[in-house]
């Protein structure tokens, strides 16, 4: 085995540069299926974990907000928008409807208002809410008392709040960061949060001129247990027409539309790569297999068996198969940390890719590429070991 | 015990829509340990012959037994491992693989054995035997670093690599001059009478096969007891 091994590394060395092609061709295959999973893999988790941790059923925004409201919940954008707080008393008494809890979205605007750069502050009401007060308690062990304020994690770290217990100025009031969150995947870790006790100080001090007194941005909802939330929403749009509904399986509906065209133009692009690559290797082998038909006849005739042959030849196209993949799924990660620093809607994920997520993707290119090596090298290789061994003395 | 027993054996080739019988009901009883030398004119079918009894083309009629078996009946891995443990061949040319050293090119032959040792001693035989047919400062040049000459000493040397009951050589001192030829000639008769090999062998070269101890001529295909 040892012997065949070796002869294998021989005859890949025979032909550098095909070796190198094929190496190269295959590794294009492995980087594109990293690149391709990863992308379409972390935004489909970032949606999934945003929907899962904010634990409502459904939120409610201003008519025509959604998007917005999409925005600053997965993509870590600034936005703001308004309804009536006297809305979500209405919400409140919809058919269905468990518990409601409502946020004001403040955005900051650097020194003419604040002490921090410009960041999403929160404001919530700490006696009906179930969206943040969980881990609060969890971290802080008890309720934010007026004038103080939290960080999410992408936030402190911004704003190096890593410090704790530092005096910053928020919308003309002084608030003491008592604490940072852990990270929780969605766009909140870039927020900023405070009791909603605290919005007749700001209002006063006239520097958050943007939000007007008894307005919110939004309102989450928890459905009594048993009730479908579909119906709970329609029910919400059909009594209160100032406001849409998002159920917490739409959240992301936009951009999973648009990451569908996405993985479909992915999905067609590493097709037409497999096949390609396939192709390539098709053809380089065929022309190995008539180079080395008198050698292979040669083997035959000393007593090499058909699978003698056939190992010789996997070996060999393995060897490609793995460099290529592992050389592809190196340039496969770089690219895709390379376009998490350019491209947009990759930047504002606010999930990355977990250990076994990246170990998950690189086995898969890993096997693609190397199996698209295999299948391409199979058909020339089994014409090949099933030479006659009378060739060799009948070429003489 | 006959060694080889060929029984009524013919091989015929399509061309076209033409058939032609390379071999027509040849028989032949050879004991172990004979050197047997088979001459005639090219297409006389000597070539045909001896691939029919190294179990590299099945034939259209007849049978080859070694030891008593018909190694016909064989399937094709069974095949392989008579051509790899049994025989030992010596092709037209030196047919030596390229990209292989002298020594690697003897060694493959071990590599397609069912039981190979691990103890070295396939290398050192390999060594040996290189420098039994005075290729000892050769061991490790590629055939494209070796004359003719050499490559043919390498094959010959490869024939032996894994201790044959037969040896089935086609021309083995074609590309030979006279001195090599004879030492040549003198290793196949010492390995014949050392080791009680059987030795099969096509020439053109009347003084090598007068010196056989059984002697056919092939003509049109038949086989002839001379």
């Amino acid at each position: 085995m040892q012997s065949l091994i070796s002869f294998s590394f021989k005859n890949l060395k025979r032909k550098p540069a095909r070796t190198a092609i094929l190496v190269f061709a295959i590794a294009l295959l492995a980087s594109a299926l990293v690149f391709s999973i990863s992308f379409v893999t972390r935004v489909n988790g970032s949606i999934r974990k945003t929907a899962e941790r904010l634990g409502a059923d459904l939120i409610v925004v201003p008519t025509n907000a959604r998007g917005a409201a999409e925005e600053v919940l997965l993509e870590n954008q600034i936005k703001s928008f308004y309804m009536d707080r006297g809305l979500v008393d209405r919400v409140r008494a919809i058919e269905g409807v468990d518990k409601v809890t409502e946020q004001i979205y403040l955005v900051t605007l650097g020194t003419m208002c604040c002490s921090v750069p410009e960041a999403m502050v929160i404001a919530f009401n700490q006696d009906t809410d179930f969206i943040i007060k969980p881990w609060l308690i969890e971290k802080l062990k008890r309720p934010l008392a007026k004038g103080e304020a939290v960080a999410g994690a992408e936030s402190a770290f911004n704003i190096r709040l890593g410090l704790v217990d530092v005096d910053s100025m928020l919308f003309g009031n002084v608030f003491r960061l008592v604490g940072s969150l852990d990270k929780t995947g969605t766009g909140l870790d870039n927020a900023v949060f405070i009791g909603m006790e605290n919005m007749d100080a700001i209002y006063a001090s006239g520097k958050a001129k943007n939000v007007p007194p008894g307005r919110v941005s939004v309102a989450f909802v928890k459905v009594k247990p048993g009730v479908d939330p579909s119906k709970v929403a329609a029910r919400i749009e059909d009594s209160i027409i100032e406001v849409d509904t998002m159920a917490r399986k739409d959240i992301g509906k936009n951009i999973i539309a648009t990451l569908k065209d996405m993985s479909r133009i992915f999905t067609m692009t590493i097709a037409l790569a497999a096949v390609m690559s396939f192709f390539l290797v098709w053809a380089i082998f065929t022309a190995i297999a008539n180079e080395r038909a008198k050698e292979v006849g040669i083997m035959r005739a000393i007593g090499a068996k058909e699978s003698h042959i056939m190992i010789l030849f996997v070996i060999e196209v393995l060897v490609i198969g793995v460099i290529g993949s592992t050389l592809g799924i190196i340039a496969g990660s770089v690219l895709s940390v390379a376009t998490t620093k350019t491209f947009s809607i990759v930047k504002q994920l606010s999930t990355d890719l977990s250990g076994a997520e990246r170990l998950t993707i690189a086995a898969v290119s890993f096997l693609g590429g190397t199996l698209i090596c295999v299948l391409g090298a199979l058909g020339p290789v089994r014409r090949l070991k099933r030479m006659e061994p009378l060739l060799v003395l009948k070429s003489e | 015990m006959s060694h080889i027993i060929i029984e009524n054996l013919s091989k015929e080739y399509r061309v076209d829509s033409q058939t032609i019988a390379a071999v027509s009901g040849a028989s032949a009883v050879i004991e172990r340990g004979r050197f047997v030398s088979i001459v005639g004119h090219s297409g006389s079918g000597k070539t045909t012959l001896l691939s029919l009894v190294g179990g590299m083309v099945l034939p259209t009629a007849g049978r080859v037994l070694f030891n008593s078996t018909d190694i016909y009946q064989w399937d094709s891995d069974r095949l392989s491992e008579y051509r790899c443990e049994k025989v030992g061949f010596m092709f037209q040319s030196a047919s030596l693989l390229p990209i292989l050293t002298a020594k690697e090119n003897l060694l493959l032959p071990v590599a397609f054995r069912s039981a190979s040792l691990q103890d070295g001693s396939d290398e050192r035989r390999a060594e040996d035997l290189l420098r039994s047919v005075g290729l000892g400062d050769k061991i490790n040049s590629y055939p494209s670093q070796l004359s003719g000459g050499q490559q043919r000493r390498v094959a010959i040397a490869r024939a032996f690599m894994n201790r044959p009951e037969l040896i089935l050589a086609d021309e083995p001192t074609g590309d030979l001059d006279e001195d090599t030829e004879e030492e040549m000639m003198q290793f196949f008769l010492r390995m014949n009478s050392e080791h009680k090999t059987t030795f099969l062998i096509v020439t053109h070269n009347t003084d090598l096969a007068s010196r056989a101890s059984v002697r056919f001529r092939m003509d049109n295909g038949k086989l002839q007891a001379l």
